[in-house]
């Protein structure tokens, strides 16, 4: 049993990669009426000499057939504008030989080398990728992070909306028991989970007014009904509210079964599958992360959101945890591309957890009617200090 | 000429000193029934790295260097680690010669045995792929039109494959010299330069993977010797060939095999040492 193991890993090991990662092989030689294919390109390299058919190429994969016509071994080399990075190489190139290097290049600044001997730097030119009217060609190692991005994103969005509906079913059945101080201590927490995912339930139009409406939001005069979450907030801390008259539970029960269905249906749509399932592009998770912190800036900050509750700090670290989530989704990739970036956001949204920490009240957090103007100041200052380097998440992403 | 033939060497060498150990090792216990084991896995990797040099060089798609290099990087990690074993897997199973039954031993040894096969399909294996390349376009250059100035000839291929003979010819003179060695000393001397080879392996699979960015600090070098030992002369490509040598070696690449060549170094010392006061069995000393 355990050799079988063994042979069978080392099998897999040897040919799960070729499987993985096999490209075409450029038709070299037959021209067939094609035309020399402006991404096949050759080389002739010397005793003291490096020769290339072209030192331009449309982005995408490019194969280098390396003749060696000197009498010592040779390498070729495709090195990046720092002439550092390897992004290809040919080694053991034999006297009289020809050998094939097959890369897939993006577009960029680039240098080649031939080194005859294998020693030293090479004799070295500049060579271009030029930009390709071509599908973008993504290297395979970015792909991936892509895919594991979305798919990550796609779980943490449906793992907060089942646990939404969980808790708003336990909410609304509490609220319409009448059970008022339990519920008002759920409140907040069932809310949580929709500012995480807030950028996504947005998204749906017709649900998030219906759900999540401010009463000054609502025009009233017109006729528009006032429904969600906030009205039933208004109901559990009426102290505020000059004049307030108490809902009756007929009243109660409409709006209760009311926000249960615009979440369940919410639920739904998160969960569809096939043709109606949703979609996560990395730009749009990217754009999450930057929409949530907005959110933060905009309503929770100023206190507007919880206007009866004085929650708006859970909100505040819900829409933060969610702002993370989604850029820590992407922070691979954004390493490959703009490592200084991903160390200052990190940096900062670190700093911003640090200032949301000391307003942590046991499970939850202080008011925020317990919170003095320097107190939302420092809130503000880094919230600011995260949106200016976050604001450049989605450009460095998708480059 | 040369050059072909050093790199057919050098390709070779590495291959043929683990095999030819490996050998002797089952020649001087006296389990000659398991080598036909050992040439089914040299078969094995030969018939493999063949077949996928001429898919990937005649067929329609070929090997990106990304995989290269994974393929490359991954498989000698995994051969340091099946080398490692069967350094000690030997020193076990010789130490167990005198004091216990044949039969006994075989039997518990058994999962051992056919991991010989992995050993020499890995030895083989790990540069067969690039050798296998290699043979394909040394056999392209002899048919192909004239390419700019460069003719159409039969010597690469010539010239590595009498490299590829004269490592195989070199493993047999290790192998006559191993096999005149009385056990003890044959187990020092072998696994002490098996632990060196293993090191090579290592150090040049963390290459590859700096090579392919996947590991950092290819250019952080710790020494550069290129000036004095070329790596495309004789003595360039037998340190090469036998120790994985490079002449310009990285940092990561050099604590890499310090660190494997001291503990596993260390461990076996013990082992051997601890061998010696016992007094040579009876059967060891027919030897
Ligand atoms: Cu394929």
């Amino acid at each position: 049993m355990r050799t079988k193991t063994l042979l069978a890993s080392v099998a897999a090991l040897a040919v799960a990669p070729m499987l993985a990662a096999c490209t075409e092989n450029a038709s070299s030689g037959d021209d067939g009426g094609k035309g020399a294919d402006a991404r096949a390109l050759t080389v002739g390299s010397s005793a003291d000499g490096c020769e290339l058919s072209a030192t331009k190429a449309p982005a995408g994969t490019l194969s280098f057939d390396v003749t060696n016509t000197g009498s010592d071994v040779t390498e070729f080399y495709l090195l990046g504008s720092d002439g550092l990075r390897i992004v290809g190489e040919v080694e053991n190139i034999g006297p009289n030989l020809t050998k094939k290097l097959t890369v897939n290049v993006p577009e960029g600044d680039y240098f080649t080398a031939c080194k005859p001997g294998m020693v030293g730097e090479g004799i070295r030119a500049p060579f271009t990728v030029t930009h390709s009217d071509d599908e973008q060609q993504v290297s395979a190692s970015d792909q991936e992070l892509i895919d594991q991005a979305q798919a990550n994103y796609r779980s943490y969005v449906q793992d907060q909306s089942g646990q939404l509906l969980e808790k708003t079913k336990q909410f609304v059945e509490l609220y319409e028991a009448g059970k008022d101080d339990e519920a008002r201590a759920l409140y907040p927490v069932a809310r949580e989970h929709w500012e995480r995912i807030e950028t996504v339930a947005e998204s749906f139009g017709d649900l998030d007014p219906k759900t999540d409406a401010r009463e000054a939001d609502v025009d009233l005069a017109a006729g528009e009904k006032w429904t969600g979450w906030h009205r039933i907030e208004k109901d559990l801390w009426p102290q505020d509210a000059k004049g307030y008259t108490a809902l009756t539970p007929a009243e109660r029960t409409t709006y209760g079964d009311d926000l249960l269905a615009n979440v369940t249906e919410l639920d739904g749509r998160i969960r569809a599958t096939g043709a109606d399932a949703l979609t996560y592009p990395i730009d749009a998770i990217a754009n999450g992360s930057i929409g949530l912190l907005e959110e933060v800036a905009n309503g929770k900050i100023t206190g507007e959101e919880e206007a009866w509750s004085h929650t708006d700090l859970w909100d505040f670290q819900a829409n933060v945890d969610g702002a993370r989530v989604a850029y820590e989704g992407v922070q691979g990739l954004l390493e490959g591309k703009d490592p200084a970036l991903a160390k200052e956001l990190t940096a900062k949204f670190d700093a911003l957890q640090a200032v949301l920490d000391e307003y942590r009240d046991g499970d939850g957090f202080v008011l925020y009617t317990a919170l003095e103007p320097a107190d939302t100041k420092k809130m503000t200052d880094a919230v600011n200090a995260l949106s200016e380097p976050l604001s450049r998440l989605t450009a460095a992403v998708t480059s | 000429m040369l050059a072909n033939l050093l790199i057919g060497l050098r390709e070779g060498l590495e291959a043929a000193l683990v095999v030819s150990i490996l050998v002797a090792y089952l020649v001087k216990t006296e389990r000659r029934e398991l080598l036909p084991r050992i040439w089914l896995g040299v078969g094995i990797a030969v018939a493999v790295a063949l077949g996928f040099g001429a898919a990937l060089t005649f067929g329609p798609r070929g090997l990106t260097f990304e995989a290269q290099e994974a393929i490359g990087g991954s498989l000698s990690i995994v051969a340091v680690a099946f080398v490692t074993w069967m350094i000690f897997w030997m020193s076990t199973a010789a130490r167990g010669l005198g004091a216990e039954l044949r039969g006994q031993i075989d039997r518990a040894a058994d999962g051992g045995r056919w991991s010989l096969v992995v050993v020499a399909v890995l030895a083989v294996g790990r540069e067969g792929l690039e050798t296998a390349l290699f043979l394909w376009a040394a056999t392209q250059a002899g048919t192909r039109d004239t390419i700019g100035s460069v003719t159409p000839t039969w010597e690469p291929l010539v010239g590595a494959l009498l490299g590829i003979l004269v490592a195989v010819a070199l493993g047999h003179l290790i192998y006559r010299g191993a096999i005149r060695l009385d056990l003890s000393a044959f187990f020092t001397w072998t696994g002490a330069f098996l632990i060196l080879v293993a090191a090579g392996v290592l150090a040049y699979g963390i290459h590859d993977l700096q090579e392919a960015g996947i590991l950092p600090g290819l250019h952080a070098l710790a020494f550069d010797v290129s000036d004095a030992i070329a790596p495309s002369s004789w003595y360039g490509t037998l340190l090469k060939g036998v120790f994985n040598f490079s002449p310009a070696t990285t940092w990561l690449e050099a604590t890499a095999w310090v660190l494997y060549v001291v503990p596993v170094g260390g461990l076996f010392l013990l082992r051997t040492r601890s061998k010696r006061p016992t007094p040579p069995s009876p059967q060891l000393q027919e030897h």
